[in-house]
């Protein structure tokens, strides 16, 4: 029980000290870093909750494709083009809010239904239950974010197609 | 502590150790092998038939100045080689590499050859393969050269088109088998059909064996789709600015990832350490076989192929490679429901 305890405040400092480094590092590399970190952190989460498959995917996906896309783009358009770009957080009482607003979503939502302290017994092997899951009950929505996925594809071929 | 727990992390660290010795020894043969294949004996003073050549390597790196270029970003310049070599080690894993023993009777109960066995053993694998690409990206972006940075931006664009053909390749596997733990996915190749012929995955996906082995090629950087260090183009690429450790920890970090897509070849393709003649206590040895052939291989193939050109890699990634993946795939996914059901 201890180790879990130990585990779960250590990631929690890590993933709160990387997420703060995201929004007030001024090198947008280095924030993006920060990011992976962020995700990676994530990632422990779900293995500490014995949900390996989805720290797997949470590594595959977020820290290991999508961060890298977006640090390729960084590096094309700082390096390449010359352009500096610095982060510069400029509506922080705006962002304030809909953060405080956020938060205040998340509390409420806690109070009103308690976790259960003892963890949900899933019988079978989670991930042959998750992919049946997706296969029959939620496949509506499943399908829905693949159609989603693919105007996402076809956009930004448009938008990378030369002009003739 | 019992003995088994001993056991287990004896088990941990000979896995890591045997790891970085690969890393040496492929050196070695890949010098020698190039050697053989270019009508000379490679290298012959250090030791016995130049055996201790990779020693005399390391020692010598050691030896060297550490250095750092004025404008480069200083921690993450410090930071990328250890990234790269922290992804190789750590991508192996969950990698199996010998069936469950007993050693000869010592324990009670059967303990795992292989550092950690998870359910998702495979999606590990190809999660913290994916990870690698930060140290090649890392070290081009914070040396503050162009030739680093070319290097950098062309493993990042290589890595993520080829992973794609990669993961898309082992999915066929993963549907054959119906499991994603690696351990089980070789224990599904026992056996033997008609009695001769080995129940090894490669027969049943010689498509997507071939697939999963050009994409490691690129997955590796290596020849001929050594694009991110292309030397006549790059003077070395994203390591140019490196020397020292920091320098060597790149091409070992190359070394133990070209390992460990030969190790998972082996395990989801040719059988694990399923094999004829020895019992199952000895599987390992085949394991070792089987791998070796695949790493000659892969020497083998990078001093005869000359490289592409850039364009010629992503054009095949993407308009061959990757959608022979997906039909390969489909179409085994398609065979799986019709025999099963």
């Amino acid at each position: 029980m201890t180790g879990d305890v130990l585990a779960f405040w250590g990631l929690a400092l890590l993933l709160v000290g990387s997420a703060l480094a995201v929004v007030l590092s001024k090198n947008l590399f280095h924030a993006v870093l920060w990011l992976a970190l962020a995700l990676t952190g994530t990632a422990g989460v779900f293995l500490l909750l014995e949900a390996e498959f989805l720290a797997a995917i949470q590594l595959l996906l977020y820290a290991g494709g999508i961060v890298t896309i977006v640090v390729f783009a960084i590096v094309v358009t700082e390096r390449l083009v010359g352009e500096r770009i610095s982060q510069t957080s400029r509506r922080i009482a705006g962002g304030a809010v809909v953060a405080a607003a956020l938060l205040g979503l998340i509390v409420s939502a806690i109070v009103e239904r308690p976790l259960a302290p003892a963890e949900p017994s899933i019988g079978a092997d989670l991930t042959r239950t998750i992919g049946e899951l997706v296969q029959t009950r939620f496949v509506l929505p499943f399908e829905l974010l693949a159609v989603l996925m693919l105007a996402a594809l076809m956009g930004a071929v448009y938008f990378a197609r030369p002009d003739d | 502590m019992d003995l088994r727990f001993l056991v287990q992390l004896a088990i941990i660290g000979l896995t890591f150790f045997m790891l970085i010795n690969a890393s040496a020894l492929l050196v070695y043969a890949e010098r020698k092998v190039m050697g053989f294949m270019q009508q000379r004996y490679g290298p012959y003073r250090v030791g016995p038939h130049g055996l201790l050549q990779p020693l005399a390597d390391i020692l010598k790196l050691l030896m060297k100045e550490e250095l750092r270029p004025k404008g480069a970003d200083r921690w993450l310049f410090t930071l990328a080689p250890m990234l790269a070599i922290t992804a190789a080690f750590a991508a192996f894993a969950t990698v199996p590499w010998g069936a469950e023993t007993t050693l000869f009777g010592l324990l009670d109960q059967p303990v795992k050859l292989g550092a950690a066995d998870l359910n998702v053993g495979v999606l590990v694998v190809f999660a913290i393969t994916s990870m690698g690409v930060y140290g090649i990206v890392l070290a081009g972006w914070s040396s503050n050269s162009k030739y680093s940075l070319f290097g950098g931006l062309r493993a990042s664009a290589q890595m993520i088109s080829y992973e794609l053909s990669y993961a898309t390749a082992l999915s066929a596997v993963i549907l054959l088998a119906g499991s994603l733990s690696i351990r089980e996915v070789v224990d599904g190749q026992a056996g033997y059909w008609l009695g001769v012929v080995p129940r090894w995955f490669v027969f049943l996906q010689p498509v997507g064996f071939l697939i999963y082995v050009i994409a490691g090629v690129a997955e590796t950087n290596r020849a001929p789709f050594d694009f991110p260090e292309a030397e006549q183009e790059l003077v070395a690429g994203y390591n140019t600015e490196y020397s020292s450790v920091r320098f060597a920890l790149f091409p070992q970090a190359e070394y133990i990832n070209m390992t460990t897509m030969a190790a998972v070849a082996t395990d989801l393709y040719l059988g694990g350490w399923h094999g004829p003649f020895l019992p199952a206590e000895y599987g390992w040895i085949w394991f070792l076989l089987k791998v070796g052939a695949i790493l000659f291989t892969y020497i083998w193939v990078r001093w005869t192929v000359p490289r592409y050109r850039y364009d010629q890699l992503m054009q095949f990634g993407w308009k061959w490679l990757f959608p022979a993946s997906v039909v390969n795939l489909v179409v085994t996914a398609a065979l799986v429901l019709y025999f099963h059901a």
